[in-house]
């Protein structure tokens, strides 16, 4: 790819979209190439990545593209009125770097990445309209630094406590004006029908995750934790019904590799919950470095997958506002967001996926500058701690320099599970 | 694996349906038993209102007001034996089902269960009552249980006369409703013998039409005031079928809470409670078929489980287990 610019001055753009095509490729090389036999139903995604990282191929062209600065604008609402959800949340390091200069020094990665990909406007799919959930404070003034590159961006009012009656009023009041200034701006009304195709699209879309994940819990582990990441990421961006075809397929591979006990990892491979700052393409970090040090990720608690797909939206009537109202309540009652003041759930929730995951420890990533990850950690510890459970926490960033300095913590984390595997045969 | 196949298929049932068919059966049962001589005695745990001239059997308010109505030296004498008969006889019954008489068999029940229907049939949206109003609420079905036991017991010591025989019933909505089964409307009157029953059978008329519109908007609305659901309250624990709750799965989602008709917080959020049923609680079952945490939420015979939320059954119950092809975007 490089030796057609080669001859000519390479715009801004250009160099931008060569970095990032350099750090995909790489990313993309060792999750195909270094792990035995990935499952092949997963070169759908190896490709899609690929299509939209290194060729900057458009997914959308012919839709209204609605970005999102968080996983609380609902998708169900987003796909009835037509439009298609972006996550804009990214885990470039070229486009860290260009947020760098608008952010400060010491801000989340992932924010600095989204604020500078939006500054580039450098886009293969540019959304034409953006949401911005009042999340953690670095996301929710992004959303004003982000309004001034041209952008048209709307705040959309999210509770940082989510125990009181209070604020699940609030946070339905939110998400009815949400869908009111959306259906206004892409001049679709929402209606019963349309919801409801969307929400049980969704649905069918998480249950088949469900499916996947559960075939995690088995002793023999049919597919790695790499692959599950890419899947549900490219919920972020993929057009859903091919995303749908396509996990579907998997589903199927996946399915005949557990009957034959299909092993993914090795003899005493420890089993690992992962947790904390989303890793998100290219970002994949610590998860790679994790199962390549011979773990295996079994399940996550992180926004970019399985927070996701876990919670689901039930209806009991299904008219219009009442699905709109159980659409808010799944986006808050379930959210083990580490913004909200307290955060039990998000504790229970990992010390539920320890045991109905059988792992053996827990690998919990802050990025630096992700304020309430960090600030989270000594309760998440404490709380590990006393459950008996092995934790290891780590802090990284977007930059390629650290890698030896992680690689090594990580692997000595995984040989002492190993060794209590050992003890316990 | 047989037992694996059936409980899968259980957890799987698509409960609305089922329920739907069962409170049939037990409405037909209950409100029309009496014409093919079907009588379950005096003690049942439900609305079935002999003031309907064909019930198949009789709410135990109306015996037990009249036992407790009688002067203290027959009824711990005399009495004594029949009523405590009564009451255990009461007591047994209401052991098999707990609260699931209320959501399965009582007449009144599923007959606001019907006008909800009809409220969907038409494209109306349900009420809901605010917290604030909610905890207010609540508390007033224990307010009509204390007239169902003090006043006769104050007729029995001679404070109260004649005319309060009955007190409650001469109040309850389903003395007017419930003959209206078996086509007769004679109990939309006022009562003027005494000033009394004409105040006490006042209300009762107009809380009959207040059913009526009440439950037209509100889920269960007259449920909230029963004070029958309050005497099942506090033997609850006696019974032998469980509402359970193993918190360490939940995650606090509010599925449960969402499709709960009595609107009880608690299913969703108290984490720490395994016996999850409350005294508003109609043990509909349809918090366990909304959960889509695998065992989260249960019903259990004893120890045995009979039916478990699963994410399996959810998603069939909520048409999440495969795309419908009519889809037409
Ligand atoms: S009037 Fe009400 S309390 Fe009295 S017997 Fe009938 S249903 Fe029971
Ligand atoms: S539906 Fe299940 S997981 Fe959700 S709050 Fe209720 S019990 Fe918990
Ligand atoms: S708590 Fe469950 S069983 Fe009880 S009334 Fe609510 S939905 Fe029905």
């Amino acid at each position: 790819m490089t030796d057609n610019i080669k001859h000519t001055i390479e715009t801004p753009k250009q160099k931008q979209n060569r970095h990032k095509a350099m750090e995909a490729v790489k990313v993309l090389n060792m999750i195909k190439e270094e792990f035995k036999e990935p499952p092949k139903a997963m070169n759908y995604f190896y490709d899609l990545f690929e299509r939209v990282y290194c060729k900057q191929e458009p997914l959308h062209a012919d839709k209204v593209k609605v970005g999102t600065m968080c996983i609380q604008i609902p998708s169900e609402i987003i796909y009835a009125l037509d439009g298609v959800p972006l996550r804009l949340c990214n885990g470039f390091y070229t486009d860290d770097e260009i947020g760098s200069d608008l952010m400060p020094s010491k801000s989340c990665p992932l924010v600095k990445a989204t604020v500078g990909h939006l500054a580039s406007g450098n886009f293969s799919d540019k959304p034409d309209i953006i949401f911005s959930p009042t999340t953690c404070d670095q996301k929710t003034k992004a959303g004003a630094i982000v309004e001034n590159f041209g952008y048209e961006v709307m705040d959309v009012d999210f509770p940082r406590t989510k125990e009181s009656e209070e604020s699940r009023e609030y946070w339905r009041r939110s998400v009815r004006k949400f869908s009111h200034d959306l259906s206004h701006s892409l001049g679709k009304k929402l209606t019963k029908k349309n919801l409801q195709a969307s929400i049980q699209k969704i649905g069918y879309a998480q249950t088949l995750y469900h499916k996947l994940n559960d075939l995690r819990k088995n002793r023999f582990v049919p597919i790695l934790g790499k692959d599950m990441l890419m899947v549900t990421n490219a919920f972020f961006f993929d057009r859903i019904d091919n995303w749908i075809t396509a996990v579907e397929e998997l589903l199927e591979e996946i399915e005949q590799r557990a009957k034959n006990q299909l092993h993914a990892g090795g003899k005493i491979s420890p089993r690992i919950v992962y947790t904390g700052s989303p890793p998100i393409f290219p970002n994949y970090k610590i998860p790679l470095i994790i199962e390549q040090s011979d773990a295996i990720i079994v399940a996550d608690e992180t926004c970019s997958s399985n927070r996701m797909f876990n919670d689901r939206v039930s209806v009991d009537e299904w008219f219009l506002n009442d699905m709109v109202d159980s659409i808010a309540d799944k986006y808050l009652k379930g959210c083990t967001c580490p913004i909200f003041t307290k955060n039990n759930d998000r504790i229970r929730r990992i010390i539920d996926l320890v045991k109905s995951y059988h792992a053996d420890g827990v690998i919990y990533q802050a990025f630096a500058g992700c304020q309430v990850y960090e600030m989270e950690q000594r309760s998440v510890l404490a709380a590990m701690e006393k459950e008996g459970i092995a934790i290891l926490y780590i802090e990284s960033d977007y930059s390629p320099s650290q890698q030896g300095q992680l690689t090594t913590r990580v692997e000595a984390f995984i040989e002492s599970l190993k060794n209590r595997r050992r003890m316990k045969r | 694996m047989m037992k694996n196949k059936i409980r899968r298929m259980i957890n799987n049932m698509p409960l609305n349906k089922v329920r739907f068919w069962i409170q049939l059966s037990m409405f037909v049962l209950f409100a029309y038993g009496g014409y093919v001589l079907i009588d379950f005695g005096s003690s049942i745990p439900i609305f079935a209102c002999p003031y309907n001239s064909e019930t198949g059997a009789t709410c135990y308010f109306m015996p037990l007001q009249h036992q407790l109505a009688m002067p203290a030296n027959v009824l711990f004498g005399a009495a004594a034996i029949s009523v405590l008969v009564g009451l255990l006889t009461f007591v047994a019954w209401f052991v098999v089902l707990n609260k699931a008489w209320c959501g399965y068999a009582c007449p009144f029940g599923t007959l606001q269960d019907w006008i909800t229907a009809l409220r969907k049939k038409l494209g109306i949206r349900y009420g809901t009552y605010s917290q604030a109003q909610f905890e207010k609420l609540s508390k007033i079905k224990y307010i009509f249980l204390a007239i169902v036991i003090v006043i006769p017991l104050l007729m029995g010591v001679g404070v109260l006369g004649r005319e309060w025989s009955g007190a409650f019933c001469q109040i309850c909505p389903a003395r007017v409703i419930s003959p209206m089964f078996s086509g007769d409307f004679s109990q939309w009157k006022i009562d003027f013998s005494t000033v009394t029953s004409m105040i006490l059978t006042t209300i009762g008329v107009l809380f009959a039409a207040v059913f009526f519109v009440g439950s037209f908007i509100k889920k269960r609305f007259f449920c909230f005031f029963c004070p029958m659901s309050a005497l099942h309250y506090t033997m609850s624990d006696l019974s032998l079928l469980k509402l359970r709750k193993d918190g360490d799965k939940c995650t606090k989602c509010g599925d449960c809470y969402k499709v709960c008709d009595m609107q009880i917080k608690d299913i969703a959020d108290d984490v720490i409670s395994t016996n999850i049923l409350r005294d508003d609680c109609m043990f509909c079952m349809k918090c366990v078929a909304a959960c889509p945490e695998d065992d989260a939420l249960h019903v259990d015979i004893l120890n045995m489980r009979v039916f478990s939320s699963s994410k399996e059954g959810f998603a069939k119950r909520m048409g999440m287990d495969r795309l419908e092809k009519n889809d037409d975007r």
